[in-house]
């Protein structure tokens, strides 16, 4: 899972109930998916000027190989080239580096990618581009130095990559290149979604020859030395060295002299891009509002400017929601009483009142109430298998929680009562807004049908990886959690976060360590379709089925908001929950 | 005096060592998060995960991790690498430092020259009209939050996001190596915003000192002997009354020098005090404990010079 934005702090103030119109937007894309209506111009932008992005925080990693945070992304896809990729509107991969799609064998178990003539490396590489490249890329993902964080997710299932991490770049046999422009995955078993995982900026070719000196050691120095091939660069010296890059303050991306358009379908109109970090929100917004800026990058507009510029005809257009591929979710703990009993699960599901929850995060602008875990932005790749919009297995009136069938579900379990009589539970919540309010609805809520909460108030990370992250020390609720799905398959959206065979004493994911074997068995079966219908279908079932078992609630499908400035086109990137893309923006 | 300034050198390293063993106390002790799990990310291997935590010497007990980092800093006056991004912790403090010293001196400067003035005329003139306003102009002043009276600011004042557009706007720092005319524009509303609190504070203290002081038996006397009133005033009530001003005057410049944290981020200052703002954000021990050094560094050393400069501006305090 990806990163999400920055915290949306400031967007509890106003907790706004504002109008659907243009809130998440209801519109169908080309490629159906729902949830995005936006404009893009794809071709016959002008050429030249700067775009300035704004941000609040700063990337994670400069480094292809370690980049993993949505807004890194941003900079990621412009600057590198990856087997595939994504155009802005998208959710549907394409050849980026590979000369075509990927072929997969009849057993699943071999992938042939053939890479495109003509890619070179930016100064102070300037050769030409070769398969070798990207079985170091990859090779280099499982070195701790390098320290990726889905390699062994994704790429794991390659022959020979390494279950032990060590601090070098290990030889993968399963990964072979017979000629420069041609590489073959061996697989230990068929992968449902390694094709999809082609995307990820790990497949983006490094070059061993100039890379492996800054890889040695325990933290590798290669993203302060690295060499791009898309169309833009990070500024460098003649020795290769970053000069771009102040962490905290700026990025400037300039272009790639080595890029041949002609390889590549990013029309790349701005000559120089500047990531400006360290913004306030409210700052920030308005200054692009004001056009000293053109664009957001890791921060929402507070819910207040939001409303403001929805509420004006003239600013409207300037703002975009795009759907974030992933959900929000209350995880009850099914190990441990009395979530182990599953109507007791369920009672909670009836009772809570996500109308009052969504309000934490700012109300109908941040996202539709979440019914289910598949995210709209799936569409037909399992969203709609799921039952769309319309499963929705706990229903109540206006979202806002019902008692009376929540006391139904306590009698089946046992209370005769109607209400809860067991000892206190207790829950892990972020210690600062909107988290802690979440928190405090879900407390109120389970209130009302005789829980007695007890809530112990932590930062955020550490409630993931001091607590509801590890098993001993997991609380019966955690109210905060929350995924992002790498790419829009729905593996990536539920396995980590499901499946009891990934349920791990420390970084574990699995929040509600869920271990149901018939759920469990599906997901197996369904990792190893290769029929994307079919894998698409199987999914659906499996998220209707995680969803009725109540060992988790999702509460928000969340959108990203983007505001752009008057002086530049948009391009939102659907795939990446609204990024800009900004290779696809021009100055007007 | 010697002897004096060497003691309390020595008391100074003793503090300092205390600041960063409790601060590494605290953040083994307390739940923050796991550097190791942070920074591997969320889909990583438990493998990874443990490598990571072996890179950063996190698997070795806390008084050994502890250990290292004192023996990293004595020794190369080391202050470790950032769990987030592998940055020198150091560099990241030594680069941001200019801002820092930028948004201090030049806020310094301003309430001093607001503060005292602004002190002695109430002073002058208790209970008139004059007093009353400036009094009650510093009360708001001090009841302001930096956070809010900044974002005020720069809607009012700021290029581009004012409705006055006449100083520097959020972000436009340039070091004043760079271009001191953008430098000094882009502080402005930074150093009116961080004095404005400072000033009605030593305002308030001016005007009680000097109105204690001017009931001295000694300016009586002053007055006896027949000097003009201005006199009185200048040579010898405020010299009596600003010196409780010069302690606060040091502790507060040690205490920004270690980083305006508001300012810097309402204003976007790439400064100590953001970056500190950042490492807890991010729990980021490397650079919280190098930024708490750094901050108790400044306060612990401002104090002890303030200390020595007492003995030059009162003829009564002597060291042995």
């Amino acid at each position: 899972m990806r990163r999400r934005t920055a915290v949306v702090v400031t967007m509890v103030a106003g907790a706004l109930a504002l109008v659907a119109a243009g809130c998440g937007g209801g519109g169908k894309s080309s490629n159906g998916v729902q949830g995005a209506n936006h404009t893009l111009a794809q071709s016959g932008g002008k050429k030249g000027g700067t775009i300035t992005v704004l941000s609040e925080g700063d990337i994670d990693h400069l480094d292809p190989g370690a980049a993993y945070y949505q807004f890194t992304y941003a900079i990621t896809y412009v600057t590198q080239r990856p087997l595939l990729a994504y155009k802005p509107n998208s959710i549907q991969p394409v050849p980026d580096l590979a000369a075509s799609m990927p072929t997969v064998s009849k057993d699943g178990k071999t992938v042939t990618v053939h890479i495109r003539h003509g890619i070179k490396f930016s100064p102070p590489v300037n050769r030409a581009v070769t398969s070798a490249d990207v079985k170091y890329a990859i090779e280099r993902g499982f070195d701790a130095a390098v320290g990726n964080g889905y390699a062994g997710a994704y790429f794991g299932v390659i022959q020979g990559a390494p279950t032990n991490i060590g601090n070098t770049v290990p030889s993968i046999s399963g990964i072979q290149t017979p000629d420069k422009y041609t590489i073959v995955f061996k697989l230990s078993k068929p992968s449902g979604i390694f094709v999809s995982a082609l995307q990820e900026p790990l497949t983006a070719p490094v070059p061993a020859e100039y890379a492996r000196k800054f890889d040695k050691g325990k933290s590798s120095s290669y993203g302060d030395h690295q060499v791009a091939t898309g169309p833009y660069m990070v500024q460098n010296n003649a020795a290769g060295k970053i000069t771009g890059y102040t962490p905290g303050r700026q990025i400037v991306l300039v272009r790639n002299p080595n890029w041949n358009p002609k390889t590549s379908w990013r029309p790349a109109y701005a000559d120089k891009i500047v990531f400006k970090e360290g913004f306030d929100p409210t700052v920030g917004a308005k200054q692009i509002l004001n056009g000293q800026a053109d664009v957001n990058g890791d921060f929402p507009p507070p819910a207040a400017t939001m409303k403001q510029i929805l509420s004006n005809s003239s600013q409207k257009s300037q703002l975009e929601f795009t759907p974030t591929a992933g959900s929000r979710f209350v995880a009850l703990n099914t190990q441990k009483p009395p979530f182990n009993n599953k109507y007791v699960r369920m009672a909670v599901a009836y009772v809570l009142d996500r109308n009052s929850m969504r309000l934490t995060r700012g109300g109908a602008i941040d996202g539709k109430i979440a019914t289910h875990f598949i995210d709209p932005s799936f569409g037909s790749h399992g969203f709609n298998q799921a039952g769309g919009y319309g499963f929705n297995p706990f229903p109540s009136p206006n979202n806002s929680g019902d008692v009376a069938k929540a006391e139904a579900m306590l009698k089946k379990a046992g209370f005769k009562s109607g209400k809860y009589s067991g000892p206190q539970v207790t829950q892990v919540a972020d210690n600062s807004p909107p988290g802690s309010n979440t928190a405090a609805v879900v407390a109120n809520s389970m209130e009302k049908i005789g829980f007695k909460v007890k809530t112990i108030s932590v930062q955020h990370s550490a409630m993931y990886t001091r607590f509801c992250g590890v098993p001993k020390n997991a609380p019966n609720i955690c109210p905060n959690v929350g995924w992002l799905a790498d790419f829009h398959e729905p593996q990536a959206d539920l396995d980590a976060n499901f499946n009891g065979k990934n349920i791990l004493p420390a970084n574990n994911v699995n929040w509600s360590q869920l271990n149901d074997p018939k759920i469990n068995a599906l997901m197996e079966k369904a990792k190893v379709e290769l029929n994307p219908e079919k894998r698409w279908a199987e999914w659906g079932q499996i998220d209707k089925m995680i969803t009725e078992s109540a060992a988790a609630i999702p509460w928000i499908w969340e959108n990203g908001p983007t505001l752009y400035s008057t002086k530049v086109t948009h391009a939102s990137e659907l795939w990446n929950g609204g990024e800009p893309d900004v290779s696809f923006m021009s100055v007007k | 005096m010697g002897a004096y300034i060497v003691r309390r050198v020595l008391w100074a390293i003793l503090l300092l060592l205390v600041v960063s063993f409790l601060t590494f106390v605290i953040f083994n002790v307390f739940p923050s998060a796991d550097p190791a799990a942070l920074r591997a990310g969320r889909n990583a291997t438990p493998a990874l995960v443990e490598q990571i935590r072996r890179n950063l010497g996190l698997d070795k007990p806390f008084y050994t991790q502890y250990w290292y980092y004192l023996k990293g800093l004595v020794e190369h006056f080391n202050l470790g690498y950032s769990y987030y991004n592998s940055e020198s912790v150091k560099s990241e403090i030594f680069s941001r430092l200019p801002a820092t010293i930028s948004v201090t001196v030049g806020g310094f400067i301003v309430w001093m020259l607001i503060g005292i003035p602004v002190g002695i005329v109430s002073a002058i003139k208790p209970r008139s009209i004059l007093d009353r306003v400036m009094m009650g102009g510093s009360l708001v002043a001090i009841s302001a939050p930096v956070y809010f009276l900044g974002l005020v600011s720069l809607f009012l004042f700021a290029k581009g996001t004012g409705q006055l557009q006449w100083f520097g706007a959020a972000g436009s720092y340039v070091p004043i190596s760079q271009n001191p005319g953008t430098w000094f524009d882009s502080l402005i509303l930074p150093w009116l915003t961080l004095s404005a609190a400072f000033a009605a504070f030593y305002a308030r203290m001016t005007r009680g000192n000097l109105i204690e002081t001017m009931h001295e038996d000694y300016i009586r006397t002053a007055r006896a002997k027949g000097l003009r009133e201005s006199r009185v005033i200048t040579k010898h009530g405020l010299r009596a009354a600003l010196t409780p001003i010069v302690t606060m005057a040091g502790m507060d410049i040690g205490l920004l020098l270690g980083g305006a944290i508001l300012t810097e981020i309402v204003f976007n200052i790439p400064g100590v005090g953001r970056y500190a703002y950042l490492a807890i954000t991010n729990s980021d021990l490397p650079a919280i404990q190098g930024t708490v050094l750094f901050g108790a560094f400044f306060i612990v050393f401002a104090n002890l010079f303030v200390d020595i400069l007492y003995a030059f501006l009162d003829p009564r305090v002597t060291y042995g």
